[in-house]
């Protein structure tokens, strides 16, 4: 009678396991289909191309050519200046956009609370697609007609119009602060939520035992925010390693290569030199790069939860 | 609760960091509006005109009367948008649900791989994806584009909407499979109206990403008259049409105008949905 208890139990434990198994299969599968034909497929199948001499003008010449690629890429100048802009880019990029949003979330933070509306006006960069604002800033920095010239010569900043976008640093700089424009908001939403998630108390006990404003940031905010500011610039890193839009529209990684990333490279690899093959060499690359930082993303927001 | 009162000279830098601020963030979205209203001598002032001396809507008319019609890629990219936003909250509810709710092996390496596609650069598969479309018969398509589009919303909005399923309490739904309720049910009748600000979040975020992606509609799509309004502006503004200011940028207003009045109605929502789903995982 136990024996045929316990037997019950168990295909009961095990009638509830299969099903459940089977239901992650149904709710998942949708999804998984979807991203595994548009990304996984498309990426496995770059990879094998990586081994490949293909090039789009040379239809003939198609041919397995092993590490050929790879070889080319590792004395390839052009490639790790493309490295280089995006490590200058990304890094000039998050850091003054972090430092702007965090003054950005603390003095919005400071307002009275029926203010505190501003928060969505602030925000509206963020949402603006990344054509517009290359577009935008692309009239806005022109050398003639751009505003930017115009008020920098009235305040004094430059004695003559520059040409920004057509000058290497200049370029750099201009798309920067095109970025940092557009990614402030972002970094103000998080630290707020970050802000938000402080329990009063801790200020209140602070304030009692007479630390100044900077010893209540130093000692109380700071702590509280590390987690989300190590994770919010994680998750930009990432994503300015991959911005396309932007770039694209104002230079085109130009002039010349001065503001070609990673991304711009591979893409003009791919449609201004059509040799598919090395593009897809130099992607792979720059994908297995991407998997490393990501998984140290994941490993920071694990450990927080 | 006894907090420090700001002082007058620090109540004045707050005011000014603040005013700085508005400044820098509202100054080019109003540039980019009033270049649209100028005339076209206008634009190329100098000193530039501040306010419009005589402000005209002739770059809107504009953009409907030559070869290149903005409607067109402005229908194209509601219609995409639309579609990738149901399709992105059908597929991320049941992943996230499942994700959330379902034990099963594997769950932690499918929520990470989840996590991982979200980070690779589209660059990279456009010309594999090209070639795929191309067997398919997807390119010039609006279901090629939804799907691709939905693709690369799906592993943010799955994450976000498992943030907000995470946060139902478990016993709401135990006593409906007590009651003899299949998943399938319990999600559509009592998770889903539970959660239904994830659901508008995450939709914004879906809308967003179809409405602004550049890349894949430049790719895929050839035909002019199936294509959205980032490829559309790329082509409408290239060659002679380059120093089209004053066309360019009401063009850009009507581009950003959706998103702005999507983003400013659902906005409470969209804090609330990165908060929760984005920060605390």
């Amino acid at each position: 009678m136990q024996a045929s208890s316990a037997k019950i139990e168990r295909t009961r434990r095990w009638r509830r396991n299969a099903s459940s198994a089977f239901t992650a299969i149904r709710f998942l599968a949708p999804a998984i289909v979807v991203m595994g034909v548009v990304i996984l497929f498309p990426i496995i199948n770059a990879a094998r191309l990586s081994f490949f001499n293909y090039e789009l003008t040379k239809p003939k010449e198609i041919a397995f050519n092993l590490f050929k690629n790879y070889a080319y890429m590792v004395q390839d100048k052009l490639f790790w200046h493309a490295l280089k802009n995006t490590v200058v880019f990304t890094s000039l990029t998050v850091a003054s956009g972090l430092i702007l949003g965090l003054i950005l979330a603390l003095v919005v933070y400071e307002l009275p609370r029926r203010l505190h509306g501003l928060r969505g006006v602030l925000l509206v960069p963020w949402v603006i697609p990344g054509i517009v604002i290359g577009y935008l800033f692309m009239y806005m920095f022109d050398v003639e007609i751009g505003v930017v010239n115009y008020v920098f010569r009235q305040i004094g900043f430059i004695k003559e119009f520059l040409p920004w976008l057509m000058r290497d640093n200049l370029a750099m700089i201009a798309i920067i602060i095109t970025h940092v424009w557009n990614q402030t908001p972002f970094y103000m939403l998080m630290i707020t939520a970050g802000l938000m998630a402080i329990p009063d108390e801790a200020r209140e006990a602070s304030f009692l035992e007479g630390s100044n404003r900077w010893q209540e940031f130093r000692f109380i905010t700071f702590p509280y925010l590390q987690q989300i500011v190590v994770i919010s610039s994680l998750l930009m890193v990432i994503r300015n390693f991959n911005f396309f839009p932007i770039i694209f529209t104002m230079t085109g990684g130009g002039p010349a290569y001065a503001t070609t990333t990673a991304v711009l490279y591979i893409y003009r690899l791919a449609f201004e030199r059509f040799d598919i093959g090395y593009a897809s060499a130099v992607g792979t690359v720059w994908v297995i790069i991407l998997i490393f930082v990501s998984a140290f993303y994941i490993r920071t927001l694990k450990e927080r939860f | 609760m006894r907090t420090r009162r700001n002082s007058i000279p620090a109540t004045v830098i707050i005011v000014a960091i603040l005013v700085v601020f508005l400044v820098w963030t509202l100054f080019p979205i109003y540039w980019m509006f009033v270049t649209s209203i100028k005339k076209t001598v206008h634009v190329f002032d100098l000193p530039p005109e501040i306010f419009p001396s005589a402000p005209t809507v002739e770059h809107y008319l504009e953009l409907d009367q030559g070869s290149i019609k903005v409607s067109i890629f402005f229908m194209n990219s509601v219609i995409n948008s639309i579609g990738t936003v149901l399709l992105a909250i059908v597929l991320a509810v049941l992943a996230a649900y499942a994700l959330s709710r379902v034990k099963f092996r594997f769950r932690k390496a499918v929520s990470v791989g989840i996590l991982t596609t979200q980070m690779f650069p589209l660059v990279v598969l456009l010309i594999p994806l090209y070639l795929l479309y191309k067997n398919l018969h997807l390119l010039n398509t609006y279901q090629g584009l939804i799907l691709a589009f939905t693709s690369f919303t799906l592993p943010f909005s799955i994450w976000m909407l498992k943030g907000f399923i995470d946060s139902v309490p478990i016993e709401v739904e135990e006593s409906a499979f007590i009651d003899g309720c299949s998943r399938l049910q319990i999600l559509s009748k009592i998770v889903l109206p539970l959660i239904i600000p994830g659901v508008v979040a995450t939709g914004v975020f879906a809308f967003l990403d179809a409405w602004n992606n550049l890349l894949f509609p430049l790719m895929l799509v050839s035909k002019p008259s199936m294509k959205t309004l980032p490829p559309g502006m790329i082509l409408a503004f290239a060659g002679e049409f380059k120093h089209d200011w004053g066309g360019m940028m009401a063009t850009s207003v009507i581009v950003s105008l959706p998103v702005v009045v999507a983003f400013v109605l659902v906005q409470r929502f969209l804090v609330e949905g990165l908060t929760r789903g984005a920060v605390k995982g």
